[in-house]
């Protein structure tokens, strides 16, 4: 029955899912906290208008370790890969059909 | 079948513990993309009006307390790896551990929580509230009669552009409307305008704009409040343009101005309002959600002096918590530059203000 496989195919997902070892932990973290600190010297400095630009790849980067190896995507099954892309894309979709409208408005005008 | 390392109770609508805990952390990863689209909205708006206010938003980042913030980034970050620490200790059958990480944890978000309370109390001190404009700029009083002088020309000049409203054009450059002569029309949005920027409104409604640019003109010509936002050698001078006008200014030459504008620094106290606006309700949600955090983590600790993660496959409860915990310092991740270091900081300011907000020095007044 497809239900059985369903379920076996589980349990080889699972079968190597264990708690992050520790040692791996305070590696994440040194990266992450690295990380936090390039995020304030970015903000400290004055870049003008890439400031943002540099700030939210720092960000973005951040996120993705943390994801990756706290939040354990690394050892995730497939329907947990499936709903950290489907955020992203419907954030991705939210930004873009709002956005359209909202920065092409008044453009430069008073 | 041996389905995993991990053994303990599987509830009777699953398989086998595989399953079980597969379907756990879906459970949570599901409530976290929901969680994102929360956020993403308010990141959404706040991008909207970034782009259409850069300066005021720079400006209103600049007000800030970045020491704090500082601070509590490695607060938080720090949480995140005593969260993933709590997991292994439980994972191991470790119940002092665990709850000595879990521990560590609540302190840490605690720490946090106290810095942030005392952050926005320097920031109500310093009058740093939407809505509150008298303490930003004190001196802002004395100048109402002047502006009041001012406006005097604008009270007729408006009377005539209503009237020339309700008809059909377009105006270059502008959004369409139906106008009948689009030089009044202009100037009269003009206007509307300078009227924004005196009385704080924010208005882009295509509708029923007449109504609330009287509404403005009366606010500021009869109260005479809120008058901080514009100097009335400033008003007086657009005014001046906007009579002199005969032809409308191309596109070019307009985008051309809000640069010179945009260049020269300048900035509008009621836009820096709704920084504000997004600065109280973007990090008051996540102080809200770092209060549910921190009610779990309680409950989970209780649980843990209990016993009940001695069962070893209960770790995956510790484990989707922490899911939730790392989200919210995720999101922590973008709301300080986005927030706190959107305006001009130094790293000598942020050392300063951290040490004034925990009574190591006193600031200046």
């Amino acid at each position: 029955m497809s239900h059985s496989t369903h379920a076996v195919a589980h349990d080889q997902e699972s079968i190597h899912h264990e708690a992050t070892p520790n040692a791996r932990s305070f590696v994440t973290f040194a990266v992450l906290a690295g990380m936090a600190a390039l995020a304030l010297f970015i903000g400290f400095s004055d870049l003008g208008a890439m400031k943002v630009v540099a700030s939210l790849a720092v960000a973005t980067v951040q996120a993705c370790v943390l994801a990756y190896f706290f939040m354990d995507l690394r050892a995730a099954d497939k329907l947990t890969w499936l709903a950290a892309v489907s955020g992203i894309f419907w954030v991705f979709l939210m930004f873009l059909f709002i956005l359209t409208d909202f920065i092409t408005r008044h453009l430069g005008v008073l | 079948m041996a389905a995993n390392t991990v053994e303990g109770p599987v509830a009777h609508h699953f398989n086998n513990m595989g399953q079980q805990l597969a379907t756990v952390r879906f459970g949570m990863w599901l409530f976290l993309v929901t969680e994102v689209l929360f956020f993403g909205g308010a990141f959404c708006a706040y991008t909207a009006y970034r782009v259409w206010y850069p300066r005021d938003f720079e400006a209103g980042s600049a007000a800030l307390n970045v020491g704090i913030a500082s601070v509590n980034t490695f607060l938080l970050l720090t949480s995140s790896l005593t969260i993933t620490l709590a997991i292994r200790s439980a994972y191991v059958g470790n119940r002092n551990g665990l709850m000595r990480n879990l521990l560590f944890t609540i302190a840490l978000a605690t720490a946090f929580l106290g810095l942030k309370a005392r952050e926005y109390q320097i920031d109500y001190e310093e009058g740093l509230m939407p809505g509150s404009y008298t303490t930003m700029k004190p001196e802002a009083a004395k100048r109402d009669a002047e502006l009041r002088d001012a406006l005097q020309p604008l009270v007729p000049m408006l009377d005539a552009a209503v009237s020339e409203q309700e008809a059909i054009a377009f105006v270059p450059g502008k959004y369409p409307r139906v106008v009948r002569d689009p030089l009044a029309f202009y100037k009269f949005e003009r206007l509307e305008h300078l009227f924004q920027k005196v009385s704080g409104r924010l208005n882009h409604a295509p509708d029923g704009f007449n109504e609330n640019v009287v509404l403005a003109l009366e606010e500021v010509h009869y109260k005479g409040e809120r008058t901080d936002r514009i100097a009335p050698s400033e008003v007086a001078a657009e005014v001046d343009a906007i009579r002199a006008l005969k032809v409308i200014p191309s596109k070019a030459e307009l985008e051309a101005e809000a640069k010179k504008k945009h260049d020269k620094g300048e900035f509008n106290p009621s836009r820096v309002q709704l920084f504000f606006m997004f600065y109280y309700s973007m990090t008051g949600l996540h102080v809200l959600h770092m209060i549910v955090g921190l009610g779990l983590l309680t409950w989970q600790l209780i649980f843990a002096r209990m016993g009940f993660f001695d069962h070893k496959s209960r770790y995956v409860y510790i484990e989707v918590m922490s899911l939730y915990w790392h989200f919210v310092d995720m999101a922590w991740m973008f709301l300080l530059p986005l927030l706190y270091l959107c305006g001009p900081h130094t790293s000598g300011q942020a050392v300063e203000q951290f040490q004034m907000a925990i009574g190591l020095t006193h600031s200046g007044h």
